[in-house]
């Protein structure tokens, strides 16, 4: 119990002390200078932000909806056939998941250099779908593990063509995991940092990258600001998603 | 009636496993036609190959004179009935139902006329818009069957339909299945390995045992004339016997049988002195008596010592040794047997019976012994009157001794 | 129909069986590959074939970074999993709802950006900062001592960042984990303790072992953290390789590097999975 609250409090010390520091007008928050909203009006007026953002959430939508293509049918595939080309198939899956963020993104450099093509926000949407992929794949799979196999032959026995059956059954018996998948995809996308610095190019910043550079050469204090931000906002999404999900039941 | 479904030499291999060895079976439009047989006996994947989810390695399925042992199963005029009735989780009981009507594109006012009649038929009216997860294992079959047969088959299969319900439910499914069936006048295709089951609905029944028709028959004929020893011991309860035939005098035959008695037997099977034959004696059968019977012609009778006894209230049922042999006999109490001496432990009694009652079986196989009960493996059936120990669990699911593999 | 079959399962696992290949198997090969490519000297890679970058692996340094690399990476998996089993061992026994709302708990901080969360740290570690100043108070610490850029930074900063991802799989099978076992332990004599060490442990193992691999692999190629709040003395082969592509833009070396990063950490998980798998189609009787 004790070590549970150990952690808990391990956990949370960080954030709460950005948090506090995001109104410290002091610019390197060494001590307390006095209350101010001046890094938060600061980093609502950064243009740069605006625009790192939009690329973030456009290449996280379009990575993502194609992720979820590519997963579903794998964990489908996965699922249906056992053959010695599925195991190389669940090895090709697995495999991302547990290596290096590191190799994966000078990998794909060394990708993209090799084949001349230039670096920008169609590498990073490349670089995206390739690892999430994996993740949708695995929680789609998991979906299939209580699946009931001759719902399927129960809609072809009624008369449904192979594209009515999984369109009318599958899909939606699917739903949750492809939801819960595409979710996982989008955040990891949202979140990404060393992928994406290996195979951005000079114009195209997401987010992470943009705090990274503000990190290094900027002006420490506007991050916590922008901390703060992402913390309600993750929370905000969390909590409504929770709400909605009780809400269907 | 013409022959309405056929099978011709169908046989199918998963693998190195055959599962269905040259299947010929001839079914009438309008019965209620039953595999019966153990796990594994292939009743299962004939059935998948009537529904189109297999395909024979050879042979054909032959509907109303169309070859359809090609055809994809949402172009057969064929419904199922799943064993865990496979209903839509994310449905309706309405939808469920509509499902295949829907496919067809009927007119949506024509379909909630047929869909509001089979949920009366079925009598859940009042549960049209609950999820199946709601409902409780008899009412996901209703469900299921409702769902099949609204779509109008030529013929309704039905795959172990009762497996997962209990007693008092499967008893009373029965029924409903008998009225519906008497309702909509569907051909019916029916696989358990419940023989109690098979036996009160069918019209005819097919035994089934490795793949092979063992025997094709009402359920009459299939318990008092079995062809094989398998079918003999499978359903119900007998004693074999062995012997070797003395003299023969139409339509009776007297036979030897070691370490027994002579027996007279009638004889159906044109067999000549010399020959052997395998007897097949049902428990009921014969009559147990403490004093010699009277001899009368055709009368068989032995001397034994009761070596075992098991009363079940309204019969009883005893072993009588007689040298090696130990013979099943069940005895009705037909009287008030409070006012009767009871037969115990070590009587000598006698056993009669009348030539009529002994059957020559075609085809013996040793290992089907091992189907008869004996006393120290009796196991009491809940409803008391099936008394063959079950050598299959109750809750089969779709033959996994089958070793299906996914289409 | 079989034939149909294979048909189908070919060309529905294409898409992601083909896009992995061409970017995920494919780009790691090209990584060992071009490990014995020249360099350009403008940045990149160059003309013609070399050993020159395996040569380089040679390099004084590399023993020092190699060995850092591995065992802050150890300490920190180690670390993470001894916090994580009394933890998981708490949480599982609790009433399901309160399970619920703490594993929450555990998970939120997880879901604010990675480097903001490093961010978190170097401000709360900083020498002007809070923790420092109380630190001096209370005697532990100089006002000269640095708690930032040393190893030590990055070892906490590890754990910070994968003890959830060691929680997670030793709570499932802690979750899992029936409890009996230890009241009859404990009612056969034997200790609290050593129920716990020689029940409860083995109990779990399916999910400490998943949380070694789920922590380790990562933690050997960390980057930003040592990039961020470790020193030129904290140096792990993740920033290498980083200082490699960016800084000197020698590709070829940075890959020489990966390679061995990648083979150290492929062929183990590779091996182990493929022999699971089949160990799992054996029993399934495929």
């Amino acid at each position: 119990m004790y070590a549970t609250a150990a952690v808990l409090f391990f956990f949370y010390l960080p954030i709460i002390i950005v948090i506090g520091q995001s109104f410290n007008s002091s610019r390197f928050g060494g001590s307390w200078k006095g209350f101010t909203l001046n890094w938060y009006v600061k980093l609502f007026t950064d243009r740069n932000i605006w625009h790192a953002l939009t690329n973030t959430l456009l290449i996280a939508a379009s990575s993502t909806l194609l992720a979820v293509i590519l997963g579903t049918l794998a964990a489908w595939v996965l699922y249906k056939y056992k053959s010695r080309i599925q195991v190389a198939h669940n090895v090709i899956i697995y495999l991302p998941l547990v290596l290096p963020d590191i190799l994966m993104g000078i990998s794909l450099l060394l990708f993209f250099v090799a084949l001349k093509v230039t670096l920008g926000l169609f590498t990073i949407f490349i670089a995206h779908v390739t690892f999430s992929l994996s993740y949708v794949a695995m929680v789609v799979y998991g979906r299939f593990q209580d699946f009931d196999y001759s719902i399927l032959e129960a809609a072809r026995d009624l008369g449904a063509t192979w594209n009515q059956a999984v369109r009318k059954v599958l899909i939606p018996y699917l739903l949750p995991g492809i939801a819960a998948g595409g979710l996982l995809a989008f955040t990891l996308s949202l979140d990404d940092f060393v992928i994406t610095f290996f195979v951005s190019g000079p114009d195209s910043t997401t987010l992470p990258l943009y705090i990274y550079s503000m990190m290094r050469h900027g002006s420490p204090a506007v991050i916590n600001a922008l901390s703060v931000i992402l913390v309600l906002f993750t929370f905000i999404v969390v909590i409504s998603s929770k709400k909605l999900g009780e809400g269907k039941k | 009636m013409s022959d309405f479904l056929v099978f011709d030499g169908v046989s199918k291999s998963f693998g190195s496993v055959k599962v269905l060895d040259n299947v010929c079976l001839t079914i009438k439009k309008g019965d209620i036609f039953s595999l019966l047989g153990p796990s594994g006996c292939g009743k299962t994947t004939l059935l998948r190959i009537c529904a189109g989810f297999e395909e024979p390695d050879s042979g054909r399925v032959i509907l109303e004179g169309h070859d359809i042992t090609r055809l994809a199963p949402n172009r057969r005029s064929v419904n199922t009935v799943f064993q865990n009735y496979a209903l839509f989780p994310n449905l309706s009981v309405y939808e469920n139902i509509a499902f295949g009507l829907r496919l067809k594109k009927i007119d949506p006012r024509q379909i909630r006329r047929e869909v509001d009649s089979f949920l009366e038929l079925i009598q859940l009216t009042d549960h049209a818009d609950k999820m199946p997860d709601k409902l409780s294992g008899g009412q996901k079959q209703r469900v299921a069957i409702a769902r099949a047969l609204i779509n109008k088959p030529e013929i309704l299969l039905l795959d172990e339909p009762l497996a997962a319900l209990d007693l008092k439910l499967r008893q009373r499914m029965l029924v409903d299945l008998d009225n519906i069936h008497d309702e909509v006048g569907i051909t019916f295709l029916y696989v358990t390995h419940d023989q109690s089951e098979a036996m009160s609905l069918s019209d005819e029944i097919a035994v089934m045992n490795n793949g092979v028709i063992e025997q094709t028959g009402t359920p009459t004929q299939i318990y008092e004339a079995p062809r094989t020893s398998f079918v003999a011991a499978f359903i119900g309860d007998t004693n074999f016997f062995e012997g070797d035939v003395v003299s023969v005098k139409e339509p009776y035959s007297m036979l030897n049988v070691d370490g027994f008695t002579s027996v007279e037997a009638y004889n159906d099977k044109m067999i000549k002195t010399g020959e052997r034959v395998y007897l097949s004696i049902r428990p009921e059968k014969f009559t147990i008596t403490i004093n010699r019977p009277e001899t009368t012609e055709r009368t068989n009778m032995v001397q034994g010592t009761v070596e075992e006894i098991i009363y079940m209230g309204y019969h009883t049922k005893y072993w009588i040794r007689v040298n090696e042999y130990l013979i099943s006999v069940k005895r009705m109490h037909d009287r008030y047997m409070l006012d009767e001496k009871m037969l115990t432990w070590g009587d000598p009694v006698w056993l009669s019976w009348h030539a009529d009652y002994c059957y020559m079986l075609e085809q013996y196989n040793l290992r089907d012994e091992a189907l008869l009960t004996i006393p120290d493996e009796e196991i009491p059936d809940e409803s008391g009157s099936n008394d063959t120990a079950d050598e299959t669990d109750s809750n089969d699911t779709q033959g996994a001794d089958e070793a299906e593999a996914r289409p | 129909m079989k034939k149909k079959g294979r048909l189908y399962e070919v060309l529905l696992s294409i898409p992601s069986m083909g896009w992995l290949v061409i970017f995920f198997v494919i780009p790691t090969v090209l990584v060992i590959a071009m490990a014995f490519r020249a360099a350009d000297p403008y940045g990149g890679i160059g003309e013609g074939w070399t050993l020159e970058s395996i040569r380089d692996l040679g390099n004084p340094n590399y023993p020092a970074i190699i060995w850092r690399t591995i065992w802050l990476s150890v300490v920190s998996t180690a670390i993470c999993i001894v916090a994580a089993i009394p933890v998981s061992y708490h949480i599982a026994r609790l009433r399901k709802k309160i399970q619920d709302i703490i594993l929450l708990l555990v998970i939120v901080p997880f879901w604010i950006n990675f480097l903001i969360r490093i961010f978190a740290w170097k401000v709360f570690l900083h020498p002007e900062g809070l923790f420092k100043h109380l630190l001096v108070i209370l005697h532990i610490a100089d006002s000269d001592t640095l708690l930032l850029y040393r190893p030590g930074a990055v070892l906490v900063v590890i754990v910070y960042s994968y003890l959830p991802f060691a929680i997670m799989p030793i709570y499932a099978s802690a979750e899992k984990f029936n409890y009996n076992l230890i009241e009859a332990a404990m009612d056969l004599g034997a200790s609290r303790i050593t129920a716990f060490l020689k029940i409860f442990i083995p109990g779990i193992r399916q999910g400490l072992l998943t949380a070694f691999v789920i922590v380790f692999i990562p933690a050997l190629g960390s980057y930003i953290v040592p990039d961020i709040v470790g020193g030129p003395g904290s140096e792990m082969i993740g920033s290498k390789i980083a200082q490699r592509t960016f800084v000197d833009r020698n590709l070829p070396h940075a890959s020489a590097l990966s390679a061995i990063l990648a083979l150290a950490v492929i062929v183990p998980a590779g091996l182990s999975m493929t022999r699971q798998l089949f160990k799992n189609r054996k029993t399934m009787g495929i």
